[in-house]
């Protein structure tokens, strides 16, 4: 495997942008594009009616009439519902939630999974593959009743317990992810620096970790959406409801917007919308990742 | 604000002379801003000593689990809270009756549920009574008076129906509203709840479909009304939720809405100047027969865990004083709970006043269930076509199966 | 901490393991320990110890606080008498299969669409893999919204008098929205599994087949289908488990109801916290966990045969 230094699109993307040439004259099929289209309009949808939703005035957003567009425009829902829900605090408890765990499962597993592959003839480093990857049958219904009492008596029933919590539950699919990857990796880049005398440490910081960044990326951005978007662990875990995170916000606030589409709407998109244009900025090097990811 | 919790488990490990921090749990929407405010008054009266936080959303029963829940409970009082009051989760408060100095008719109210032998473990604070909401003008305009009987009722609603109004605002979306209002008016209006309840409760594990007393034998007659009446509602109940009811109750789209006077506040945002009156639900053809669901809307409570014990009973004295007690219900359209209460001043209300005063009230059979068995959803498969006779049988295998844990 | 674990060979002299032909086994590097043990420690703590207590409780009468006894395997023996409980298994088996169908014949047909000769490819895989960026709670609450006012208004001006009425509304047709959501959402990462896939199919096969005059149809079904059943593996066991566990979906859609109808073995799970109903809903927890494992286990035996791992 080579190693881009910067993320482009994986392998296997590039092989699909060459196919139509190989194929029978690579004229492009304008009735699958169309059909795919078409199909993009169930996606979209929910998407259109947010946004359109969420800019109706409140007198026009009572009617419920998602198809009919917001005139006048008004803004006036999302002034409400930055109020209402204290948004920029709970974005702030959603970031550091996410980054932590994004931080916190490529560190906590690229090391499992070095220790793991690098002593898979050892029936302790083998088995504790196992074990790890056991907790990926494990739902998390299972454990919550018991995890809020152990985060409760640690005293964990903040975010930093969802952190901790998060990063478990990621362990078993980044391991993995990672194991796979390092099992591809050739030795021979270890076995010479340890010659030069290197420790165990070095060569894993120095060398292995830099060369597991495409896996990084890949094991980071699988974090990265499942904590961003979770409600039931912070909804359980957290104590202070001041210290929620975006969807559960949604969730304590459902009742109170009531009838005020504009307000529900408003509330809905602005959780929304960080992680959607994050998204369609870095589109190429997350779908590369996620590729990845999937075919390990 | 933030990290209150954390700043709860700090004090905790302080000395006597810092701030304590208390927080207070109350969670109805409506009176948020209210209790806002007399919290304020508090802090300003105890600067310096404690600070009160308001909490209308942390989840409670995650609090209890983990110890570390809210100093001042104020919240209904049904067996959402009934179940730590039965294992003693709450301190008790005797010392502090007579100053609260509680209706013996309230006292009553509490008493109906499982209590914690020798302690009292909740002060009440605010009673609602529910009846039917109707529109004035809607019933002037159509000649119709206010049925005190059942088949007036049902000529109400026919005359109604005939003449192109929808006799009803049903919201089936919303499971509890489906209990409180239809559920609990047809079966308080028929039968005594309470009684009911307290047999159930000496049958234990002998309760079923076939036991002399059962949901099976004393509550299909009631609950066939029901249905009788919910067939009046509105089209397309079944996706409409209590938000769209206020709003179409307010905009006079039906002429009958099933809901408390918590709904009044909500209503008056679309219309003002709704012309609204309230009547108890017939259902027998006595009279005089009649009676209205009430709930002990906010009751007080001091879980053992707390370790600011002292402090939130200073809260407690603050909020149950006369002074504050009685604008707070007078505000929110409810009944004080006092012997010596002033009577409600809102003129929708005063028509229930007079059933208060002689106690011809219930709670209702939603609230006097334990929440293990979902009533509230089988109220809300009743009205979406669920069979009544199977849905009677399953809460008779409830009750003896949650009897036999 | 190491000491426990240290091999009892003595180490060895040049202590360069893995450089020459071990006969013996080697000495484990220190440094392996240090990354290792912390992150099995702390997961036994944050995922072993809870299960565990968890099955222990599923043993008494306890309400998650306060005093408690053991009642023994009384809560099983009730449990499997309770309609309620039964009837949330059914329910979950049930959108977890339909949802598991849906999804990766939905995956499978954009991907093959998506790898195919199509303009726009970017921009169509970009929307396409939109849904699995937004939360489940969320994009609930917007197709509740869409499912009581848009569709039924919708039907209204079109005259379909079947969907008038909000699916969600109806008991025997709501779970049927639950599905359709949970797949919009989850149909990306299995569609991102299937074009990988299909990456790896080589072309040439294709060319070969298309000579013989095989309909594309025969061309899916007896060379694409077989050589990427390893990720449909993948795809049905990742869907499915993940599909039990359904909870925010259908809190934001249908929040159990109408009546009892939509109620999922994780609703319960967490009904039995927020009803005080614990100890109970523990042994549910021991055995949904059980049922989860065992469905995993024949999955991948079943399919051991012809799966490319």
């Amino acid at each position: 495997m080579t190693l881009p230094t910067t993320p482009a699109p994986g392998g296997a993307a590039n092989r699909a942008t060459q196919r139509p040439t190989v194929g029978d004259g690579g004229r492009s099929r304008w009735g699958l594009t169309l059909l795919l289209v078409l199909c993009t309009l169930i996606v979209v949808l929910p998407f259109f009616v947010t946004i359109s939703m969420a800019l109706k005035s409140g007198d026009q957003a009572v009617e419920g009439e998602a198809f009919a567009l917001p005139s006048p425009i008004s803004f006036e829902g999302f002034a409400l519902a930055w109020e209402l829900t204290d948004f920029p605090r709970a974005f702030l408890v959603s970031i550091v939630i996410t980054l932590a765990t994004v931080v916190g499962t490529i560190l906590l597993s690229a090391m499992a999974s070095f220790a793991i592959s690098r002593n898979w003839d050892k029936r302790m480093f083998r088995w504790s593959f196992f074990y790890l990857l056991a907790a990926m049958f494990l739902p998390f219904p299972v454990l919550a009743l018991s995890q809020v009492r152990l985060t409760g008596l640690a005293g964990l029933d903040n975010p930093a317990g969802v952190i901790l919590l998060h990063i478990m539950f990621q362990l078993s699919f980044s391991t993995l992810l990672f194991t796979a990857f390092l099992r591809s990796l050739p030795e021979e880049l270890e076995e010479s620096a340890r010659m030069d005398g290197a420790s165990t440490w070095s060569i894993f910081w120095k060398i292995v970790f830099p060369l597991m960044a495409p896996m990084s990326a890949t094991v980071g951005i699988f974090a990265f959406l499942k904590s961003w978007n979770d409600f039931m662990m912070p909804s359980m875990i957290i104590a202070d409801p001041s210290l929620q995170t975006l969807p559960v916000i949604q969730e304590i606030f459902q009742d109170e917007f009531s009838n005020n589409y504009h307000v529900s709407f408003a509330s809905y998109l602005m959780a929304m919308a960080p992680a959607v244009i994050a998204y369609v900025i870095a589109q190429r090097w997350v779908m590369s990742g996620l590729t990845q990811g999937a075919v390990k | 604000m933030g990290g209150s919790a954390l700043a709860t488990g700090l004090s905790g490990c302080g000395d006597g002379n810092r701030t304590r921090t208390i927080s207070f749990h109350q969670s109805k929407p409506e009176a948020i801003p209210y209790f806002r405010d007399l919290l304020q008054d508090f802090n300003n009266q105890h600067s310096g000593q404690i600070r009160a936080v308001h909490d209308s959303s942390s989840n409670l029963s995650a609090g209890f689990v983990r110890g570390n829940p809210p100093d001042l409970g104020c919240l209904n009082y049904n067996y959402e809270i009934v179940r730590f009051q039965e294992r003693g989760a709450f301190s008790d408060l005797s010392d502090l009756l007579d100053e609260a100095n509680i209706d013996p008719s309230v006292e009553d109210l509490v008493d109906e549920y499982p209590t914690y032998p020798g302690r009292t473990s909740v002060i009440p604070y605010s009673m609602m009574a529910a009846a039917v909401l109707y529109n004035e003008e809607i019933f002037a305009e159509h000649n119709l008076e206010v049925p005190t009987t059942f088949s007036a009722f049902i000529e109400v609603c026919e005359t109604l129906e005939d003449a192109g109004v929808a006799p009803l605002y049903s919201t089936y979306g919303d499971p509890w509203t489906v209990a409180q209002g239809l559920v609990d008016y047809s079966v308080g209006g028929a039968m005594d709840v309470a009684g009911f309840f307290e047999q159930l409760h000496e049958l234990g594990p002998d309760a079923g479909p076939e036991a002399e007393v059962s949901f099976s034998r004393d509550m299909r007659e009631p609950l066939e009304k029901m249905l009788q009446i919910a067939a009046f509602s509105q089209a397309g109940a079944a996706s409409r939720n209590y938000g769209d009811g206020n709003l179409a109750f307010a905009r006079g789209e039906a002429a009958m809405y099933f809901q408390g006077p918590w709904a009044l506040t909500d209503i008056a945002v679309t219309n003002p100047d709704a012309p609204i009156g309230v009547f108890p639900l017939p259902m027998t053809e006595d009279p005089d027969d009649l009676r209205v669901r009430v709930n002990l809307d906010l009751a007080l409570w001091i879980p053992e865990d707390s370790p600011h014990q002292e402090q939130s009973r200073d809260l407690l004295r603050f909020l149950i004083d006369p002074e504050v007690a009685d604008p707070y219900n007078e505000q929110n359209l409810a009944f004080g709970v006092r012997a010596d209460a002033p009577d409600v001043s809102d003129n929708r209300l005063q028509d229930l006043q007079a059933y208060v005063d002689r106690a011809a009230f219930y709670q209702g059979v939603s609230v006097s269930i334990p929440r293990t068995i979902p009533f509230e959803n089988y109220a809300q498969g009743l009205v979406t076509g669920q069979s009544l006779e199977a849905t009677l049988r399953t809460l008779d295998e409830d009750w003896a199966r949650l009897a036999r844990r | 901490m190491t000491t426990t674990v240290e091999p009892t060979t003595p180490p060895r002299a040049d202590g360069r393991p893995g450089s020459a032909p071990v006969h013996r086994p080697r000495r484990v590097d220190r440094t392996h320990f240090v990354f290792l043990i912390p992150v099995v420690a702390l997961f036994t703590l944050c995922i072993t110890l809870p299960a565990v207590m968890g099955i222990f409780f599923s043993f008494t009468d306890s309400i998650g606080f306060g005093e408690f006894s053991f009642v023994g395997l009384n809560n099983y023996i009730v449990m499997f008498s309770d309609p309620a409980i039964l009837s949330a298994y059914g329910f979950t088996i049930g959108v977890a299969l339909s949802t598991v169908v849906l999804v990766n014949v939905a995956a499978l047909g954009l991907a093959i669409g998506l790898t195919g000769r199509i303009r726009a490819k970017t921009a169509l895989r970009t929307v396409f893999v939109m849904p699995m960026v937004v939360s489940g709670i969320i994009i609930a609450f917007v197709f509740q919204f869409i499912f009581s006012n848009t569709v039924p208004a919708a039907a209204r001006a079109i005259g379909i008098g079947a969907l008038e009425e909000s699916i969600l509304a109806d008991p025997s047709l709501a779970w049927i929205s639950i599905v359709l959501v949970t797949a919009w959402q989850a149909t990306p990462q299995a569609m991102l599994i299937y074009i990988a896939a299909l990456m790896t199919v080589p072309q040439d096969v294709y060319e070969a087949s298309a000579i013989d005059g095989a309909s594309p149809w025969k061309q899916l079904r007896s060379i694409t289908l077989p050589l990427i059943s390893g990720f449909v593996l993948i795809n049905v066991i990742i869907g499915f488990k993940d599909f039990l566990a359904t909870y925010e979906i259908i809190v934001g859609l249908t929040d159990g109801g109408p009546g009892t109808a939509t109620r999922s073995v994780a609703m319960a799970i967490f009904s039995g916290f927020e009803e005080g109903d614990y100890a109970y809903q523990m042994a549910n927890s021991t055995i949904f966990f059980l049922i989860t494992l065992a469905i995993a286990l024949i999955q991948l035996r079943l399919t051991r045969g012809n799966a490319r791992f």
